[in-house]
């Protein structure tokens, strides 16, 4: 992710990527390549850096809590992607130390900046299909990315399906219905192959709606995609990004007739751009960013219980 | 010739079975008894039949009967089938009480009669297929299963619970349920559930969502949401994922349809172009009446697809799972 950001940051008018830290020395060389710019062993050299207004901080979960905390001591602005943290004690610290910090602290629930995600909330929040009452919602791919040394298929450092992945969902959600008041989840964690991870997982919110969310690091169709259904007592809305591709393109390769398709759905602003984007206009206008810490909090709770109530077999009432 | 008659054609499903019935040459609808004699005779106009205003006088020129009575029915029409020695084919939820399942079973042994329920889904082709894939062990170990059987709200009889016994999560659970338990061969252990009444304000619940467990650790969830709205191009849906060890299988059981754009009526329809799994249903049950075999669909299987419905109710009120016994 952190690729991504410095790009999105490169592009952006008024801002310049100063550095990035990365222990990785082969890593760090790469990042200077393709992006040009200083790159430091560890976080402190960065973060010493006087003009530095915000850092962006993509380590692995795992990892979140120390490094939050050497930038909040650095005093700068702050951008972290989602999950806040890994468990719940180490959000809570985040948030304790944070309580009065003159910067801004933006999180990386990058689904609210993702235009179909947007344009769905509004529907739902115009009236189009009356009061929203069963939700469906699936997000999925392959296999659990590699990650640097494979952090992502470590449960005890990513958390698994739900807390890297599913919680995108839970975050949208809460967005658009508020709190959760109970979550029953089941997982195949224990009992799947290597890599592989399939959650089902049902909400109750406190206005009433009941949701069914879907994650999946397990998918054998191999291609990512994520769908939305919300049937409200006027009407349904239905998303499926398979479906919402304007451009695919199969290119053969040694004159095979099979080609492997690659869907394409191109914006003039993604939405990693629009969420860093806000995160600069929240510094310059001083107002906070689109998700704060609190909220972040508050989705990785659901999260945490999703994977609490797998694991004990028991419903979790927030 | 196999001789059929209906005891009640409440169920909607009935003029399909009826159509199926006139396709089979070996069998003969003989005629309907429905105690709301208007119906009754509406639907023998329609399926060219005859309207019988006793049951027992139908009961007499029959082998078998249908009984597509109103849920909370089943029981009386069934017993008064046993009892003149007829084998039922019995619409779906066998009942709506554990204890009325449980005296329709044993009305029948006793009688000396075969009851099959209907689950009409088990002879859909591709749900055929499905099976055929899954007895191959393609996909490894199932591991988890999503399902649906949405569908819009039916209105009727079905939206009252004296008649119906419950709403969406009774009328569409226990299709799924079925499937699972015939393709698997195991039983659920436990249901979580979250019911409403959201959709429709109607008094009986037209949404929820299940959390179902099988032997052997399979988790299953179960929409039987009334979710589909009046605009929706088809009438609902079954549909299964599952998830295996080592690959992934998708049922889609009504997929086979294409779209019509009607201006004339201003909708958007799902034409099927699927083979007709209640003809598949009705020729199993004529077949059996005319031999000695056992129902391919018992009693039994009805009575265990109850429990989990029930179960899933019971989960609902308590806001936790259960154990299914």
């Amino acid at each position: 992710m952190g690729r991504v950001h410095s790009k999105a940051f490169q592009e952006m008018e008024g801002v310049r990527l100063i550095g990035v830290a990365e222990p990785d020395p082969q890593r760090r060389a790469q990042a200077e390549q393709d992006l040009g710019v200083d790159t430091f062993a560890g976080a402190q050299d960065l973060l010493g850096i006087e003009a530095l207004d915000l850092v962006d901080i993509c380590v692995p979960t795992y990892l979140h809590s120390a490094v939050f905390q050497e930038a909040l001591k650095a005093r700068k602005h702050i951008f972290c992607e989602k999950p806040l943290a890994r468990t719940w004690e180490e959000g809570e610290q985040i948030l304790d130390l944070a309580r009065g910090y003159p910067g801004k602290i933006g999180i990386g629930h990058v689904v609210r900046f993702m235009p179909q995600y947007l344009g769905i909330r509004n529907s739902v929040l115009a009236g189009e299909i009356g009061q929203a009452a069963v939700v469906r919602t699936f997000r999925g791919g392959a296999r659990f990315p590699r990650g640097w040394q494979d952090w992502f298929s470590d449960f005890e450092l990513s958390g698994g399906v739900i807390l890297d992945l599913t919680i995108h969902d839970l975050d949208y959600l809460r967005w658009l219905f508020g709190e959760v008041e109970r979550v029953y989840a089941k997982t195949t964690r224990e009992r799947s192959p290597a890599r592989l991870e399939y959650a089902l997982i049902i909400l109750r919110f406190k206005n009433g709606v009941i949701a069914h969310v879907e994650g999946s690091w397990a998918n054998y169709e191999g291609d990512f995609y994520t769908k939305v259904e919300i049937a409200g007592n006027r009407g349904l809305i239905n998303y499926d990004s398979r479906e919402a591709n304007p451009l695919i393109r199969f290119s053969a390769e040694n004159n095979s007739a099979a080609a492997v398709a690659v869907p394409e759905n191109p914006a003039l602003k993604s939405p990693y751009f629009l969420e860093l984007e806000d995160m600069i206009k929240a510094i310059r206008e001083d107002r906070p960013p689109a998700v704060s810490a609190a909220e972040a909090l508050a989705s990785l709770k659901v999260a945490l219980a999703a994977i609490k109530s797998a694991q004990t077999g028991q419903v979790i009432t927030l | 010739m196999v001789r059929i008659g209906f005891l009640s054609i409440a169920h909607l499903h009935a003029s399909s079975y009826g159509r199926a019935l006139k396709k089979l040459p070996q069998a003969e609808l003989v005629g309907i008894y429905d105690p709301d004699q208007k119906r009754g005779r509406a639907g023998a106009k329609t399926m060219q039949t005859k309207y019988f205003s006793q049951a027992e006088a139908l009961l007499e020129k029959v082998d078998g009967v249908i009984v597509c009575s109103e849920n909370s029915r089943h029981r009386d029409f069934t017993e008064l089938a046993a009892a003149h020695g007829k084998d039922v084919l019995c619409e779906k939820p066998i009942a709506t009480t554990l204890e009325d399942a449980q005296a329709m079973i044993t009305a029948c042994q006793e009688g000396g009669v075969r009851l099959q329920i209907a689950f009409p889904v088990r002879f859909n082709t591709p749900v055929r297929r499905l099976k055929e894939i899954v007895d191959a062990g393609a996909i490894g170990d199932i591991l988890a299963i999503r399902g649906t059987n949405r569908g819009r709200m039916p209105g009727g009889w079905f939206v009252d619970p004296q008649l119906s016994g419950g709403g969406a999560v009774l009328d569409h659970t226990v299709h799924v349920v079925d499937l699972l338990r015939w393709f698997l061969n195991r039983e659920f252990t436990s249901a979580y559930a979250e019911i409403d009444s959201l959709l429709y304000n109607l008094g009986i619940d037209d949404c929820g969502l299940l959390s179902l467990e099988m032997e052997g650790g399979i988790f299953v969830t179960q929409d039987p949401s009334w979710s589909r709205p009046a605009t929706f191009p088809t009438w609902g849906d079954v549909t299964l994922k599952m998830v295996g060890s080592a690959g992934q299988l998708y049922l889609d059981a009504f997929a086979q349809n294409f779209l019509v754009y009607n201006d004339q009526e201003n909708k958007v329809m799902e034409q099927s172009f699927a083979e007709d799994m209640d003809l598949g249903l009705i020729q199993d049950f004529v077949e059996m009446v005319a031999s000695g075999r056992q129902a391919s669909i018992s009693g039994y299987d009805g009575l265990q697809a109850l429990k989990v419905a029930l179960a899933a109710y019971e989960s609902a009120r308590v806001k936790r799972p259960v154990a299914i016994s």
